[in-house]
């Protein structure tokens, strides 16, 4: 039988039981648009952190104090065994390193003449704003030198506009925890990181902002490298640096791919999980097309018959009736995509910051699941047509 | 027509059409049994969350060093402020009428060695009160000292992973360890406890604060847990610590306070609206089973034509031809809905026995909800077939000819 | 053309087996045209159907064109109806949702038989049968007589050698079973094989040779006829 006649006859069963054939796609409809819908916001979510964490740049290896990492927070805590700023300054020498970032933050009030900040400071070094791909909107950053540094602070955008509005701030002193520093730059705005400010931040040098916080050791030493090297090389690099100096391994090292890798999973994870979650509609709506070819199947007994005697094969009358569920459910695949975007839009304009990412091959999935779904759901009631008794079937009416 | 003639009317048809009453029996099913296994879930993780958290009481505050002006951010949990809260801003506010008791914490990694045995271990710093706000619970031997605050005393309770580890078989209650270049005694070893506020004490390892101050080399506290005296109320007491470390750290309000309340509010609430959202994306599946319900009652309708006419004829009004329909539906979205809630409880009581951590959660919004929206459903869906029937013009129905 | 040996074909109906067919010979040459009598249950469709490839016996040998039939599996079975064989029911069997035109096409449509070829083949037969002004309408706005006419055509589009006809006047006034009657003679004057199972021993009385069968048995034929001109059965093969 030609494609086009299996199409045509099929096509017109469904017209004429019009409304059974519409619910039957609704049902499948609202199956898909569930699993696409929620599959495309999990995307967008995904999209949207992982932009959020991989702006740092990707060739980064963070180094903490402490083995274990306690909740994340490893940093934060005390140890035993600090990282110094030598331990910093010994990773410069290794292969592929291009920068070494000391970190520590804590907070504190920020004073311009009368008017007081309460906010983040981090002590860095001058390589900081390069090495986390920060840009500088006015002035310059923290100055890369070796040994005591003097007295200068960058400001974040919105810690410039409290203090200063809109008078100029490079050049003037500021006084962080109750110490006198001069303003040599103003960051460019980076807005908010998963609910942190990264514009309402100060930046001093390492060395002032450990005795600022009385600190005996960094919070962290993060490390780009060059490209030609991957980052298990350069973070078992520094790894062995760092056991050399300190006898042990007292402190536990992240590369940003690993970091972004399990966070990719995690969020993939997430957006399965949630995509099938909408799959239990699309199962509901399966059962419906189940229920609706059986009942067909059942109408139709005499004309299976006539067809069989016509001279139709099992497997023409198998090919009609499989195509029959499968054109049901792609139709409900696409009237289901449609709804989606329906959906999509109205959300997009109910909440205009919603991260919404559409890829075709999502979508493509999307309609291949509706016909595996079309088939599977299809395959029993087509089946039970094709083995029907020609003589029994004829009778029947 | 009776309710019983009603009912008996209709089982017998649904029992002819078997396969048809068996599948939207199993769609009505599949979606309350999801709506109530994902909202049980849901349930369940939240109080377990609760229950895990919420150690310390609603009267005790947290204090930690360092502000930040921003309000609704991210506390400054770094821990870091340009000036520390020392041992005696703790005593000066243990000296507070509205304070009950105050617990200093230092909380850092530590090597710990023992004979030839070396382990980075979570050492925590603070006082006997710890131990009453925490509800700790000692298994052998005794709690930390109650002690000046300023005293080094070199003793240890450890955690029963730390003892584990550290001693083996050999017996711990006594033994002496070593923590940086310091010697510690242990007196204590706690009770299996799981993990709470994130830190998983049993493979910690408590010290007195001062000790700690000496082998981390720092003067500062990392948490300072302040209980409110009973009968104060909480504004007043909150006003006076502030009041307290302003003056105390030369007129600066350098510290952050946050209940825990607050803290696990804001879980509590994310918690509850993925329940909810959850719950929501499962009754999806209850409005595609109802969209069957429909296309079968308009089958049966159709089907039905000639028994529609000759109801019609034996004196049936259109009231009653809709009440048959409609009630049909209704009838199968009931049995499936009860159906979807004994295997949907049945599923959580399954997976609350392999998994006892996991609490089995009735909550009564989500099976009404979840009845509720299926049943509902199966009405307005009904509603336009068995109208469609009871419009039908007898003479024409019985000739199996009216639409 | 068609040769039956010991043929018997039992049905359980509740817990009694019914002989259906019991061990039925049979030889009908290209051309005759034959009836079939005899009371309800005497076996006369299912000859009709174990004849039209839509039943298969439990015993005997079928013989059609030369070949065996029963070595054939259900596919080949299907394939041969569609050739050889022509079926007109009581009932029309007409499909409601497409025209008698599409009704007609249908058994080309099986065949796989490309729409520029089967068009000609269609507008042939619907002049043929008369039903020009009748071919876009719906089975159910046509008469019992046009709506047999189309069975009729349908049967026989793919020109077989075999027409099966069962109780082909059943649902139908006497005036339009006369003229149904009248077009499957016709048929059968240009060469078909035409097999009429009947109730009506006036329909059943004009064919050349009749069967009457009781009980699964033919108890009376009225013997082999002359089949028609040998060139007028070429025109039909």
């Amino acid at each position: 039988m030609r494609t086009a006649d299996v199409l045509r006859l099929v096509t017109r069963a469904l017209l004429t039981a019009r409304l059974r054939s519409f619910l039957t796609i609704l049902g499948i409809a609202v199956g898909i648009a569930a699993v696409s819908l929620l599959t495309t916001l999990g995307a967008g979510l995904q999209l949207y952190v992982l932009d959020n964490f991989s702006q740092f740049g990707s060739r980064i290896v963070a180094v903490n104090p402490g083995k274990t990492q306690t909740g994340g927070i490893g940093g934060l805590l005390s140890s035993t065994r600090p990282l110094s700023l030598d331990d910093a300054d010994s990773l410069r020498s290794l292969p592929f390193v291009e920068r070494v970032v000391p970190v520590v933050q804590g907070s504190g009030a920020i004073e311009f003449g009368r008017r007081v900040r309460h906010t983040d400071i981090i002590g860095g070094n001058g390589e900081m704003a390069a090495a986390w791909r920060f840009g500088i909107a006015q002035g310059h950053f923290l100055p890369v030198i070796s040994g005591n540094s003097q007295p200068l602070a960058v400001l974040g955008s919105r810690v410039k506009r409290e203090l200063f509005g809109d008078a100029g701030a490079l050049g003037r002193f500021i006084r962080v925890g109750g110490e006198r520093y001069r303003v040599v730059g103003v960051m460019a705005s980076k807005g908010q990181m998963l609910g942190f400010d990264l514009d309402d931040i100060v930046y001093i040098p390492i060395d002032r902002a450990l005795s600022l916080f009385n600190r005996p050791g960094l919070m962290e030493i993060d490390i780009t490298y060059r490209a030609g090297s991957s980052a298990q090389q350069v973070a078992e690099r520094i790894r062995q640096r760092l056991i050399q100096r300190h006898g042990v391994e007292d402190f536990s090292l992240t590369t940003q791919d690993e970091m972004l890798s399990s966070l990719n999973r995690i969020l993939s994870l997430l957006t399965v999980a949630v995509g099938a979650l909408g799959g239990i509609s699309l199962l509901v709506g399966a059962i419906g097309i189940v229920t609706i070819m059986v009942t067909t199947v059942q109408e139709r007994t005499a004309e299976i018959g006539l067809l069989r005697a016509l001279g139709a094969t099992r497997r023409q009358i198998l090919l009609l009736f499989l195509s029959e569920a499968l054109l049901l459910a792609l139709a409900g695949g696409l009237f289901g995509l449609l709804l989606m975007a329906l959906l999509l839009g109205v959300l997009a304009l109910a909440i205009p910051a919603l991260p919404i990412s559409l890829s075709p091959f999502y979508l493509l999935l999307a309609l291949l699941l509706a016909a595996v779904v079309g088939l599977l759901a299809g395959v029993s009631p087509a089946w039970r047509a094709a083995g029907l008794n020609p003589v029994d079937a004829l009778q029947q009416e | 027509m009776r309710t019983a003639d009603l009912l008996q009317f209709n089982l017998r048809l649904l029992l002819r059409q078997r396969f048809r009453t068996l599948m939207s029996l199993l769609a009505m099913a599949v979606g309350v049994a999801a709506v109530l296994l994902l909202t049980g879930l849901g349930e369940g993780a939240r109080q377990f969350v609760l229950n895990e958290f919420s150690l310390l009481g609603s009267d005790v505050l947290i204090m930690l060093p360092g502000r930040k002006e921003t309000s609704g951010g991210i506390p400054p949990l770094t821990g870091e402020g340009t000036r520390d809260i020392t041992l005696e801003d703790a005593l000066a506010l243990e000296r507070l009428g509205s304070v009950q008791r105050v617990a200093p914490l230092i909380v850092g990694n530590a090597q710990t060695h023992v004979g030839g045995r070396s382990r980075e271990l979570l050492t925590v710093g603070t006082s006997a009160v710890f131990f009453r706000l925490r509800e700790l619970v000692v298994r052998q031997g005794q709690a930390l000292p109650v002690i000046p605050l300023q005293r080094a005393e070199p003793v240890a309770v450890i955690g029963s992973n730390t003892r584990r580890e550290l001693f083996g078989h050999q017996k711990a209650l006594g033994a002496w360890l070593r923590i940086g270049d310091r010697r510690f005694r242990v007196i204590g070893i706690l009770d299996d406890r799981g993990e709470s506020l994130g830190l998983d004490l049993s493979d910690g390892i408590l010290i007195p604060v001062a000790a700690a101050q000496q082998i981390f080399n720092t003067q500062g506290m990392f948490r300072v847990f302040l209980q409110i005296r009973p009968g104060s109320p909480m504004p007043q007491a909150r006003n006076d610590i502030q009041a307290l470390m302003q003056q105390r750290h030369g007129g600066e309000r350098d510290v952050t306070l946050i209940t825990q309340d607050a803290l696990l509010g804001a879980f509590d609430d994310i918690l509850q609206l993925l329940t909810l959202g959850v719950g929501a994306i499962a009754a999806i599946s209850l409005l595609v089973a109802g969209i069957l319900i429909m296309n079968i009652t308009l089958i049966s309708v159709s089907q039905r034509t000639r028994e529609i006419g000759l109801l019609k004829a034996l004196g049936a009004s259109a009231r009653t031809v809709r009440l048959l329909f409609i009630s049909e539906a209704l009838q199968l979205a009931l049995v499936g809905s009860v159906l979807g809630a004994v295997t949907g409880y049945g599923l959580l009581a399954l997976g609350h026995w392999f998994f006892p951590l996991l609490p089995f959660v009735v909550s009564i919004w989500a099976l009404g909800a979840a009845l509720g929206i299926a049943i509902a459903t199966a009405l307005v869906f009904a509603w336009l077939p068995a109208s469609r029937a009871a419009r039908m013009p007898p003479v024409l129905a019985l000739q199996g000819l009216a639409r | 053309m068609i040769r039956l040996v010991d043929l018997s074909k039992t049905y359980q109906l509740g817990d009694q087996p019914v002989k259906a067919l019991d061990q039925v010979d049979l030889a009908i040459e290209a051309g005759e045209y034959l009836s079939v009598m005899g009371p309800s249950g005497s076996g006369k469709s299912t000859l009709l159907n174990m004849i039209g490839l839509l039943d298969t016996p439990d015993s005997g040998r079928y013989f059609l064109a030369g070949r065996e039939m029963n070595a054939l599996n259900e596919e080949a079975r299907a394939a041969e109806r569609n050739r050889r064989i022509g079926f007109v029911f009581q009932a029309y069997h007409l499909l409601e949702r497409l025209s008698a035109r599409e009704n007609i096409e249908l058994p080309l449509v099986l065949a796989g038989m490309a729409p520029a070829e089967r068009r000609p083949m269609v507008d042939q037969i619907i002049k043929r049968l008369d039903l020009d002004s009748r071919a876009s309408h719906l089975p159910r706005q046509l008469s019992g007589g046009q709506r047999q006419r189309v069975a009729i055509a349908r049967a026989v589009i793919r020109k077989p050698a075999l027409l099966l006809a069962d109780e082909p006047t059943g649902n139908l006034d006497s005036h339009s079973g006369a003229e149904v009657i009248a077009l499957l003679e016709e048929l059968n004057n240009q060469g078909i094989t035409l097999l009429v199972v009947t109730h009506d021993p006036a329909i059943g009385q004009r064919a050349a040779r009749r069967l009457r069968m009781e009980d699964g048995r033919i108890i009376d034929d009225s013997g082999a006829t002359q089949p028609p001109s040998a060139d007028s059965r070429h025109a039909h093969r």
